[in-house]
């Protein structure tokens, strides 16, 4: 699988390729195994393989021919032309199979998810296993290494060529992808992005400085900024923050600044602190674009919902305009007489297309600003909607309704539509609770009460199963439903009704299932 | 079958949705009364009452299906048309179960209202012929009963009066009988009667 470039885009991209790779071997030849190419921090595979997952594998021979001349120049072909020959077609080779695999399994490598992070690592690590293992058996075969220091020179060879590739190759592809470029600069504008700049130089500063001793004892302090970065700023903080640990690292190595560091067991504890840093960062972007899409789809919902209960509202009106005007139609037709009656017709039709409109602004408003329509609704108006909403819900089933109210109380102040679709809400939850475990004589139960001088308290109960303590506090979570249909939204828009008005819905403990919906009254006229 | 013997009844609890009904079923020449509810409806309830039902679906109290169900199991037979604001399938279905002639979705097309009214009204004059029918049918005695049936099987006076072992004249003085009572001008009538009235004898 290849994507067709001109030939001259393929020798600019060889052109910026080659001095790249070459200047990183250089750079990140330090700590070597004998004057081999065996070090523990190996960045430029990371190039050579996100070039080739990137642009496609006709960039193969380039590459081949980069880690050849790069051999020859940063180290002067130390086993001789052949064997540089041999170990050039092994690593070549070994990273476009790696990038080749990468691209089948992930495609572009966005790394958005934890299973292509986790592909990702796999894919890395077992192939600088394998490349490690050809690399260092070619230099056995060919007497450049003794037997003795193949097992080591194989870790060292593995770890740099790891570590290199965990680290780099993220961040190369965060810069290859326009959407990780914008939120890497978004992130890098914000301040508290240099506060952690501060905090993780300070703390490798510590680390390989400050307390003095062996630069292992306090690695894990790094953790901590990292976990930080991560969990603020996601994937893309993550890749940010192990980049600039592992240059740190790089820079305390040849600086020289403190002799004799355990260079292998600090990349490997650099490996360890990259991949919690992209599980966190990764598990964190995740856990956003849920977040995000069940916020987009609650809104959905709610207006769902709410256009539901506002289509009959609107259809009213519009049957009757519809029927005005067909009688009118006929009056033009009959001969003589009709002028009469076609104004009061006229006049009809002029209220209902004003019913019908109110209905659409006060859609319109509840969607654009959140405002409700206030009225009042008296707490017998109330009683009749509950009565009819209830009756129409319990249908043909055998459920009573038990509705009583106190013999004084005030008039609501609510928008009828929201508190009749919360109503709704409430007393379908009630009513299908009874129809899924039939009990004797099952009963919907709504009380009004009043609530201090300024409010009313409306309970609605039934003598279903009634709810447990964990189901309770899982109740209001949007899409945690208890009916095998449910989409679980309708407490939680019911809720956001109630406190759109400045009342408030809970469910009571106990042991039968009890809402208690408080609404604002009308101010005492 | 004469029209004037059909009403439209509403039931409709949305008064404008009514006042406007009533309007235009007026002007388009159907006699209609109105109801805001089921309860009212069924306490004003004859069985004499002929035409068709157009419900809202949604009322206060019983429903308009619920309505429909509440008539059956009165044995009226009237033929219903459930309108509604805001449609569902079960409900759409739970209509047709009942045994609707339509299911119309407000706002309407007054041409579909007026077909599924139509169609309603040719449903309630085919029930009021057959009940005609088999009301006249009822008062012929078993003899005249048998007469007819071998008439219906075309078999002229004298093959009858040898099957039911009277006299030819005596099957001409039944005929005679039947064609009164029955309201019959001629043989032929008789006969598309006798093969109309028969399958549904057998019911």
């Amino acid at each position: 699988m290849t994507t067709a470039i001109s030939p001259v885009r393929y020798v600019r991209d060889a052109a910026v390729f080659a001095p790249c790779y070459i200047a990183l071997d250089w750079a990140s030849y330090i700590d070597p195994v004998g004057p081999f190419n065996i070090t523990p921090w190996n960045p430029q595979p990371a190039l050579a393989i996100v070039w080739m997952l990137l642009g496609g594998l006709q960039h193969t021979p380039i590459v081949l021919a980069t880690i050849f001349v790069a051999d020859m120049l940063v180290r002067g072909a130390p086993g001789g032309y052949f064997v540089t020959l041999l170990t050039t077609v092994i690593l070549g080779g070994g990273y476009a199979v790696i990038a080749w695999m990468l691209r089948e399994l992930l495609g572009n490598a966005g790394l958005r998810s934890s299973r292509e992070l986790t592909v990702f690592c796999a894919v890395v690590v077992g192939g600088t296993t394998l490349v490690g293992g050809a690399f260092i058996g070619v230099l056995r075969g060919a007497a450049q290494l003794d037997e003795s220091s193949v097992p080591a020179a194989w870790l060292r060879f593995w770890i740099g060529d790891a570590v290199g590739i965990l680290v780099t190759a993220p961040l190369l592809l965060a810069a290859a992808d326009r959407e990780r470029r914008a939120g890497l600069l978004v992130l890098a504008r914000r301040p508290e992005t240099a506060l952690q700049m501060v905090v993780l130089l300070a703390t490798m500063w510590l680390i390989f400085q400050g307390l003095g001793g062996d630069p292992r004892d306090h690695f894990y302090l790094l953790f901590l900024p990292l976990i930080w970065i991560a969990v603020r700023g996601g994937m893309n903080g993550a890749i940010g923050a192990t980049a600039l640990v592992q240059l740190g690292v790089v820079a305390g190595l040849r600086s020289d600044a403190v002799p004799a560091f355990p260079v292998v067991e600090i990349q490997a504890l650099v490996a360890g602190l990259t991949l919690t840093g992209l599980y966190l960062g990764v598990m964190v972007d995740e856990r956003e674009r849920a977040a995000e899409s069940l916020r987009e789809s609650l809104r959905l919902a709610a207006a769902g919902e709410m256009a539901g209960a506002i289509a009959h509202e609107v259809n009213q009106p519009l049957t009757a305009l519809s029927n005005y005007g067909q009688s009118a139609l006929a009056l033009l037709g009959a001969p003589g007489g009709a002028r009469p009656q076609l104004a009061a017709i006229i006049e009809k039709m002029l209220q209902e297309a004003s019913r019908a409109a109110e209905v659409v602004r006060r859609l319109r408003e509840l969607f654009r600003t959140g405002t409700t329509r206030l009225e009042r609704v008296s707490a017998e108006e109330l009683a009749a909607s509950v009565r009819r909403i209830a009756q129409e819900l319990i249908g043909p089933r055998a459920i009573t309704l038990h509705l009583r109210h106190a013999g004084d109380l005030p008039a609501l102040y609510v928008d009828r539509l929201q508190v009749e679709l919360a109503l709704r809400n409430l007393i379908a939850n009630a009513v299908e609770a009874l129809s899924a475990q039939p009990v004797a004589d099952a009963a919907v139960e709504v009380r009004l009460l009043r609530e201090g001088d300024d409010r009313m308290r409306i309970v609605l109960g039934d003598n279903g199963p009634g709810l447990g303590s964990a189901t309770r506090a899982r109740l209001f979570e949007p899409f945690v439903s208890g009916k095998p249909t449910g989409m679980g939204l309708g407490l939680a828009v019911s809720r956001a009704i109630a406190e759109a008005h400045g009342g408030s819905l809970e469910a009571r403990p106990g042991p039968r299932a009890e809402f208690h919906l408080i609404l604002p009254c009308a101010e005492p006229s | 079958m004469r029209r004037a013997q059909l009403t439209v009844y509403v039931v409709e609890d949305d008064a404008s949705v009514r006042d406007s009904l009533a309007l235009m079923l007026g002007l388009g020449g159907y006699r209609t009364a109105l109801f805001p509810d089921a309860e009212s409806f069924l306490s004003a309830y004859r069985d004499d009452w002929t035409g068709c039902v157009v419900a809202d679906l949604r009322l206060p109290g019983k429903s308009g299906i619920e309505l429909q169900a509440e008539l059956r199991a009165r044995k009226s037979a009237l033929p219903f048309v459930i309108i509604t604001a805001h449609a569902d399938v079960p409900t759409v279905r739970a209509a047709f179960h009942a045994d609707a002639v339509d299911f119309l979705e407000k706002p309407f097309d007054h041409a579909h209202l007026r077909a599924a009214i139509e169609r309603a009204f040719s449903r309630e004059g085919h029930r009021l012929q057959r009940a005609a029918d088999n009301a006249k049918l009822a008062a012929l005695t078993a003899r005249e009963r048998d007469v007819l049936e071998h008439a219906a099987m075309g078999l002229h006076a004298k093959e009858i009066a040898a099957k039911l072992g009277i006299s030819p004249r005596t099957v001409e003085v039944h005929k005679t009988r039947i064609m009164e009572k029955l309201g019959v001008r001629n043989i032929g009538e008789l006969v598309r009667f006798a093969i109309a009235a028969q399958p549904r004898e057998e019911r």
